[in-house]
């Protein structure tokens, strides 16, 4: 990547106070996502993908959580560190983001037309009615149909695809460099769920636009990413170009997952699960956070594992992993 | 809407009717003569009789039932036993007098406690939470008499800044105010605690939603995510407890207008009761029933104002 990448995310720890102590939800996380590239965040329930995603927008409930470590280059300026107010005015504007949930993500007292149009009155101080003409051009941009009739409509007159695509086109208002999606098909039956996808390729090639997009099914993830890091338990446990990452997936973690979607093509009547579940933030192994679960455990999973570059593969594909991964540093 | 106005309307009939029922024979089967109570201890056995024909309590029990729902169909609630004066007159002479009372109390607990409730959301366990979570339960807690007196020693009669008597007032805007002002302000703050309390726990809900995230994921500023996302969510749950509180309102309304000494329904019914004036209670209790259904009546057309998913049908 000769290019500076749109956004650097640097040792990130995100810590959470459970019981008057603070416990880090994710721990050191790296990545840098380059310009129109799509990086696929991919773990299961609890692993901290949504907790990155909400540091990147500087949207951790202040009350019970902090960044504590590390950096979030955004245009020459470190997220992680700005005021309220500065990270404010990129919110909605340069970064955006889509939430997993389109039925509670939209508030049911206000029009879809108000909710579409308000990014575009506070970043572009367009007038409302202005506002209103650009609203109307984003829905009928996410394709919903009669489009000028829905713009004085509520939430709950749509279907859950559809306020998706309100969603979407809520995001897109201010045409951000970044947009963060957040599981924003897992919601959606499977036939929306396809619609949503293509969708979202489509205009992040038309906004030129760079993607992080999270989500448990790798199966999604295959079709739109163009690199994955796999998340387990608030770390990044292996990362690849995503043809390296189905080609040899190296982290016992990323293999379980792997076996784990559901095949039509092969006759099974058993679907692989992984054993046992991500240990609880406050309760976290001390070596290599998935070895309580792992079946290839070895006396040196007590220690914590590093990144590092599997063998035989591409040098961008990592894996934290003393066993596949090498990582005798 | 029109049709759901006219609907819940015609439903409040039969409620009108059996409530008419229930307390014709209700006050009938209570102990104590009104013939024995009017005339005294003192009354010979022949002057109770000629009163208890004059009145009509004499007649078979199924003749003066269907006497009572005539004249209370067609507007006609007889006359107070007691004072022997029109009972719809004598409602009619104080009902502004409670509707004043009780618009102003519900006025001053809206502008004190929602704004009180939704700053204490925003600022939780601050200072503030905590003072106002305690003045609001010290509020709840605090007898409405108890309070109305020592409004009355604090500022009717030490600072003299307002009459001791609210008689209601003479003709003047400001007079009135003036009259108005301590129960007012006794029921308002029972009000505001409700209000408050209220306010504070559906705000604090509400800031939990995800459309607030998604609101500050937009950059709405604080002030607009708290104001226009947060503000008319949280009322919701608030109207609610306004519409039920107004029934212990009027309640609580007989005990400050005993203590102001002022006019009103809540004096009225004391009144009646104690003189065994069954015409006066009668017409009192179709007129409590009838303020609870508009009252109920309203609080369903005011979450249609506020929340877009409520339909009339």
């Amino acid at each position: 990547m000769a290019e500076a990448p749109a956004l650097s995310v640097q040792g990130l720890t995100t810590e959470f106070r459970i019981g008057g102590q603070w416990h880090a939800a994710i721990r050191g996380i790296d990545f840098d996502l380059g310009k129109n590239e799509t990086l696929a965040l991919v773990g299961e329930s609890g692993c901290g993908k949504s907790i990155t995603a909400l540091s990147i927008m500087g949207l951790i409930p202040k009350a019970a959580g902090r960044i504590a470590a590390g950096k979030i280059l955004f245009e020459g300026q470190d997220l992680a560190q700005l005021d309220e107010e500065h990270l404010r005015e990129i919110r909605g504007d340069r970064i955006a983001m889509i939430f997993q949930e389109p039925m509670t993500s939209l508030n049911p007292v206000l029009t879809i037309g108000f909710q579409v149009a308000e990014a575009l009155r506070y970043h572009r101080g367009m007038s409302q009615a202005e506002a209103r003409t650009h609203a109307l051009e984003l829905l009928e941009q996410v394709k919903i149909p009669s489009a000028r009739q829905r713009l004085d409509d509520y939430p709950h007159q749509f279907s859950g695809g559809m306020r998706q695509r309100v969603m979407i086109a809520m995001a897109l208002a201010c045409k951000p460099q970044i947009l963060l999606a957040d599981e924003p098909t897992t919601a959606l039956d499977v036939t929306i769920q396809a619609q949503v996808l293509l969708l979202l390729a489509e205009l992040k090639q038309l906004y030129g636009m760079s993607m992080i997009f999270i989500s448990h099914n790798l199966g999604v993830v295959a079709t739109i990413a163009d690199r994955v890091a796999v998340m387990y338990a608030g770390e990044i446990v292996e990362t690849a170009a995503v043809g390296d990452l189905f080609d040899r997936p190296t982290h016992p973690y990323t293999e379980a997952l792997l076996s784990s979607i559901p095949r039509v093509d092969r006759t099974s009547d058993t679907l692989m699960a992984i054993p046992g579940q991500v240990p609880a933030i406050n309760r976290m192994p001390g070596g290599c956070r998935y070895a309580p679960r792992c079946a290839l455990r070895q006396p040196v999973c007590e220690r914590p594992p590093a990144l590092a570059p599997v063998s035989g593969s591409a040098p961008t594909h990592l894996a934290r992993c003393w066993v596949r991964a090498g990582g005798d540093r | 809407m029109l049709q759901y106005l006219i609907k819940r309307l015609l439903y409040a009939v039969p409620t009108l009717l059996a409530v008419l029922t229930v307390v014709f024979f209700v006050a009938r089967v209570l102990p104590g003569d009104p013939a024995q109570v009017m005339l005294g201890e003192q009354a010979g056995a022949e002057a109770i009789q000629a009163l208890r024909v004059r009145l009509g309590l004499d007649r078979p029990l199924v003749e003066q039932y269907v006497d009572f729902m005539q004249g209370a169909l067609s507007g006609d609630w007889g006359t107070s036993l007691v004072t022997g004066r029109s009972v719809l007159g004598e409602v009619l002479n104080v009902i502004p007098f409670t509707i004043e009372l009780t618009l102003a109390s519900i006025l001053l607990g809206a502008l004190i406690g929602v704004p009180l409730g939704a700053w204490s959301a925003l600022h939780r366990n601050s200072l503030v939470d905590y003072a106002t979570r305690i003045g609001s339960l010290f509020g709840l807690s605090f007898p409405a008499f108890v309070m109305a007196i020592m409004l009355l020693l604090a500022f009717a009669i030490q600072l003299d800044w307002f009459p001791v008597i609210s008689s209601g007032g003479g003709g003047s805007v400001s007079e009135r105010l003036l009259h108005l002002a301590l129960p007012a302000v006794n029921l308002g703050i029972i009000m505001a605690a409700y209000i408050t309390r209220v306010t504070r726990s559906s705000m604090l809900e509400v800031l939990g939603e995800d459309y607030v995230r998604t609101a500050r994921a937009k950059g709405v500023p604080h002030r607009a995510v708290v104001w226009q996302h947060c503000l008319r969510n949280a009322l919701i749950p608030v109207v609610t407890v306004v519409g039920l509180y107004l029934g212990i309102l009027i309640g609580n309304s007989v005990l400050t207008e005993i203590v102001f000494n002022r006019p009103g329904l809540g004096k009225l019914i004391v009144g009646a009761l104690t003189q065994r004036d069954y015409t006066m209670l009668q017409g009192l209790m179709v007129v409590y029933t009838f303020i609870i259904v508009v009252v109920n009546l309203l609080t369903d057309l005011t979450y249609g104002f506020i929340d877009p998913r409520v339909k009339y049908q």
